[in-house]
């Protein structure tokens, strides 16, 4: 019997070799992993005993920061945040109960000082470092503009720097306090609205009429149109027996591409956009982004992807059997965030090349080293330098006779787009607006998309974009690196 | 140097080990350096320091290295406790104490184990009674009907005294029919197999064990009741043939109760994929491994885990009985658990060695599978817990809370001590040519 003891004692010291593999795998392999996990409450908590990094404006105000006190002989650092609900989504909050969100999460690791080749030892030592601030390119002045007018409205503003990408503003209404996250989530909660989402990144829109500036950049590239080919309006444009109109039934007649951008003129853009095909126009989609998640620094649920959408899943944007007709004024399910739209018109305004945008210009422990540096970065050339200006100067013209007009800044010249996305209840308009500003050497570009109006986006959302990019260029240039 | 000596020499820095733990997770608690309950910590040492003198007179010739690994285990176990909740550690010494007694009534009232062997029928019987009891008048806690109240509100874990008769009996049992078991008489399906009717007992085991996962709602004691089983078979007759055959009856009524017991498929699917439902199903599972990732290698040592939050409520729920591995993790990281770990291996090398130098089939028998449970037991809670086998609610001997689960596990640990002592005394005697008793 005495083999059949040995055989037993190894079968059950080999089970106990298995445990000491597996949990190594908890231990050591996956721990990092586990650590990141935003409803990890142990590293939330962990992270009460750490002097967390600062969240600072570009005009060097304090969003987020680590306030210490006293408990039980401890010392505790608790989040405060300054500005209360400003920039809340952006932002974001960071507790053990609820988690984390927005930049508190993106940065967490540098926030919370567990970057780098030394958090490794330091891991092993069971040290934890300060936390580094994080200095944005969001500048509070344009965030409460932004702010301010959307106030009592539900709605979005995105505001980027187009020669570089450096996010100015990112605006989402309703907000609500960050304070009170740690006092009183479940009322934050509770509200219809929906306060916590980031309606700038994470809300889908159609977007109406200002997706005929990707037409328009797509069908220069062409060759076959240029602003000045013209076309007759019937005022009725029929594709597989449906036919498209012009908003109010209006009728045209002979006109050109510019007047046809001007004027937002359906039966034009569907026609360029039906004789263009699905493919080409999907390919033009791809240049901007379309389909893809945009690569901004905040976490991936925060932010949507732009583009087709059926049955809540996103299509590749080369279909060869899509609608290119109503693709091509905005329609055909298709669903955009107001960041998507801003980075369109940056791209207009930085001759063609579209940057990727960013939210962090750097990050910098208390010491003033720095950390990380982000440099601008471009996405892809959507255009041509010289179609770029070419459509810049039609964007110009819708706002200086068209639909944008009350997007006009006196003494300066603003290129933009309106868009009214109709949902069949005329009190729920969505109302869009993409421009920038100045139209000859451009500082600001935005986006601003107000839900449930029953006003246009001529009315309704050129107005706050015309506001916002005024705070924008009164603000003097973004600090950080030069702009090259 | 003589065994008692010898145990002693193992045994002080083991209850120191205790000692300090406690101390350290006073010190923890408090932010400054602390005795911490340090009568609690004496007391629990008194209640060894006894054991061993209770073995020096009566036991002289057992094996002297199991009372120190109990003392490590159960000393880090109540340091444990005692960061978790003070109270708790305070029960748990009084568990101990009387697990103590149990363990000296042991040694002192039964020199010769082998009158149990006399007794196999009654104890098997015994053994059933608990557990049909505790089905019939057992309170349901946690999903698991498995205790049984008794006046003033404490409750008791039958099945864990039934754990220990079964392997009385079926050592007992299977000493009588190893020869008839192990000589294969029949084939079929290809496989050489003893008479039907030696070989209905394991089937009627595998329907009762699955029973009782039904009834009892408890997938870990009916995993544990058949591994051992199968474990004292193999002892028995030496053909993993048994084992391998009962493994595969054990995963085909599993599977088979997975489909058809919905509590039992919701574990099952917390334990493959705990993260699809985190604050739900699989909370208790994902919450352990955090805090199995936040110890991390070294651990910040005895009480300096966030393993409680600032109300005093452990963040993993049964995290003094089940998750105290979890505890042990967080706290003392991968090397501290290991160091666990082996604790238990080389309890279970000590517990089989007592079973190779026994010297009839019964004292193998019962060693072996005593040792089996405890090995056995740990490895499924702890396995539970690095999420290697489905997650049970079984306890992790010597180190959780729980008097039934202490108390017995002391009595086996006694039992062990007296198999050990007797063949030596037995080995001892033969060299003298006195003959054996």
């Amino acid at each position: 019997m005495n083999k059949s003891i040995r055989m037993l004692y190894l079968t059950l010291a080999a089970g106990f070799g298995l445990l000491v593999l597996m949990l190594g795998y908890w231990q050591v392999i996956a721990a990092g992993g586990l650590d990141e996990r935003a409803d990890n409450p142990y590293k939330l908590e962990q992270q009460r005993l750490v002097d967390r990094g600062r969240i600072i404006s570009a005009d060097k105000k304090v969003l987020a920061e680590s306030v210490a006190y006293r408990e039980k002989g401890k010392k505790y650092y608790r989040r405060y945040y300054p500005q209360g609900s400003l920039a809340s989504q952006v932002v974001g909050y960071a507790t053990p109960e609820q988690g984390a969100t927005g930049l508190e999460q993106f940065y967490n690791r540098y926030l919370a000082g567990s970057y780098g080749t030394g958090a490794i030892l330091d891991r092993l030592r069971q040290e934890t470092k300060d936390g580094a601030d994080i200095r944005l390119t969001l500048d509070t002045r344009v965030q409460r503009t932004a702010e301010a007018l959307l106030s009592g409205r539900k709605g979005a503003v995105v505001a980027i720097e187009p020669s570089t990408g450096k996010v100015l503003a990112v605006a989402s209404s309703p907000t609500f306090d960050l304070n009170q996250v740690t006092t009183d989530f479940a009322s934050i909660r509770k509200e219809s609205d929906a306060p916590l989402l980031n309606r700038a990144t994470g809300g889908l829109y159609p977007p109406g009429s200002t997706f005929k500036v990707v037409t328009t950049l797509a069908a220069l590239g062409t060759g076959k149109w240029s602003p000045g080919s013209t076309f007759d309006d019937k005022g009725v444009y029929v594709v597989d027996g449906r036919p498209i109109y012009n908003s109010g039934r209006a009728k045209y007649g002979l006109h050109n591409l510019t007047d046809a951008l001007t004027f937002s003129i359906n039966t034009t853009f569907a026609r360029i956009g039906d004789q263009m095909g699905g493919r080409k126009l999907g390919r033009e989609m791809n240049r901007f982004g379309f389909a893809r998640p945009v690569e901004i620094d905040l976490p991936a649920g925060e932010v949507a992807v732009s583009g087709r959408y059926r049955n809540g899943k996103i299509l590749p944007n080369e279909q060869r059997d899509s609608d290119s007709a109503r693709i091509a004024i905005g329609q055909e399910n298709l669903q955009v965030t107001p960041l998507q739209m801003a980075m369109v018109a940056g791209a207009v305004a930085n001759g063609g090349r579209m940057m990727r945008p960013y939210l962090v210009r750097r990050v910098i422990t208390k010491d003033g080293v720095v950390v990380k540096q982000q440099r601008p970065d471009e996405v892809d050339s959507v255009s041509s330098a010289y179609i770029a200006s070419e459509v810049g100067r039609m964007m110009q013209s819708v706002v200086s006779e068209g639909t944008g007009t009350e997007a006009g800044l006196a003494g300066l010249s603003v290129a933009g787009k309106t868009g009214t996305a109709e949902t069949g209840d005329p009190n729920r308009n969505q109302a869009w607006f993409i421009g920038y500003a100045p139209a000859r050497n451009p500082k600001v570009a935005v986006a601003v998309v107000i839900e449930d109006t029953s006003g246009t986006g001529g009315t309704q959302a050129a107005p706050v974009a015309g506001e916002v990019m005024r705070t924008a260029l009164s603000i003097g240039p973004v600090p950080g690196e030069p702009t090259t | 140097m003589s065994l008692r000596l010898r145990e002693l020499w193992f045994l002080v820095p083991a209850l120191l080990l205790g000692l300090l733990g406690l101390a350290a997770g006073a010190s923890a608690r408090a932010d400054e350096l602390q005795a911490g309950p340090w009568q609690t910590g004496v007391g629990v040492a008194m209640v060894f320091i006894v054991m061993h003198a209770v073995l020096r007179l009566r036991a002289p010739l057992s094996d002297p290295y199991l009372v120190p690994l109990m003392a490590a285990l159960t000393g880090i176990g109540l340091a444990m406790l005692y960061r978790i909740d003070p109270g708790l550690a305070g029960d748990q010494a009084i568990w101990v104490t009387l697990g103590g007694i149990v363990f000296c009534a042991v040694i002192v009232f039964m020199p010769d184990h082998r009158v149990l062997e006399r007794y196999r029928y009654v104890i098997g019987l015994t053994a059933v009674l608990l557990l049909v009891a505790t089905m019939v008048f057992g309170t349901e806690v946690n999903g698991s009907r498995l205790w049984i109240e008794i006046g003033g509100g404490q409750r008791v874990q039958p099945g864990e005294l039934a754990k220990v008769l079964m392997v009385i009996f079926l050592a007992g049992y299977l000493r009588e029919k190893r020869e008839v078991l192990a000589i294969p008489t029949q084939r079929k399906l290809g496989l050489n197999l003893p008479a039907f009717r030696h070989l209905a007992p394991i089937l009627v085991f595998w329907g009762a064990a699955l029973a009782a996962v039904v009834v009892l709602t408890d997938f870990g004691t009916a995993l544990l009741f058949f591994g051992v089983f199968l474990a004292m078979l193999y002892l028995a007759t030496g053909r993993a043939l048994y084992v391998g055959l009962g493994l595969g009856l054990f995963a085909a009524g599993s599977l088979f109760i997975w489909a058809a017991v919905p509590r039992i498929g919701v574990r099952i699917q917390s334990w493959l994929s705990p993260f699809d439902d985190v604050q739900g199903t699989g909370y208790q599972m994902v919450q352990s491994l955090y805090a199995l990732a936040d110890g991390g290698v070294l651990g910040p040592g005895f009480g300096r885990a966030l393993l409680v939050t600032e109300g005093g409520t452990p963040r993993i729920p049964a995290l003094e009985t089940d998750f105290i591995f979890s505890a042990v993790s967080n706290d003392l990281g991968y090397v501290g658990a290991i160091g666990v770990m082996l604790l238990y291996v080389l309890l279970m090398a000590r517990g089989f060695a007592i079973a190779t130098a026994a010297r009839d089939g019964f004292s193998k028998l019962l060693a072996g599978g005593l040792t089996a449970v405890v090995g056995l037991q740990a490895f499924i809670i702890i396995g539970g817990v690095v999420r290697l086998v489905p997650l049970t609610g079984v306890t992790l001997p010597f180190m959780s809370y729980g008097g039934s689960s202490v108390v017995v596990n002391f009595g086996i640990a006694a039992l062990l001590l007296v198999i050990s002592n007797r063949s030596r005394q037995g080995l001892v005697e033969a060299v003298r040519g006195v003959p054996a008793t």
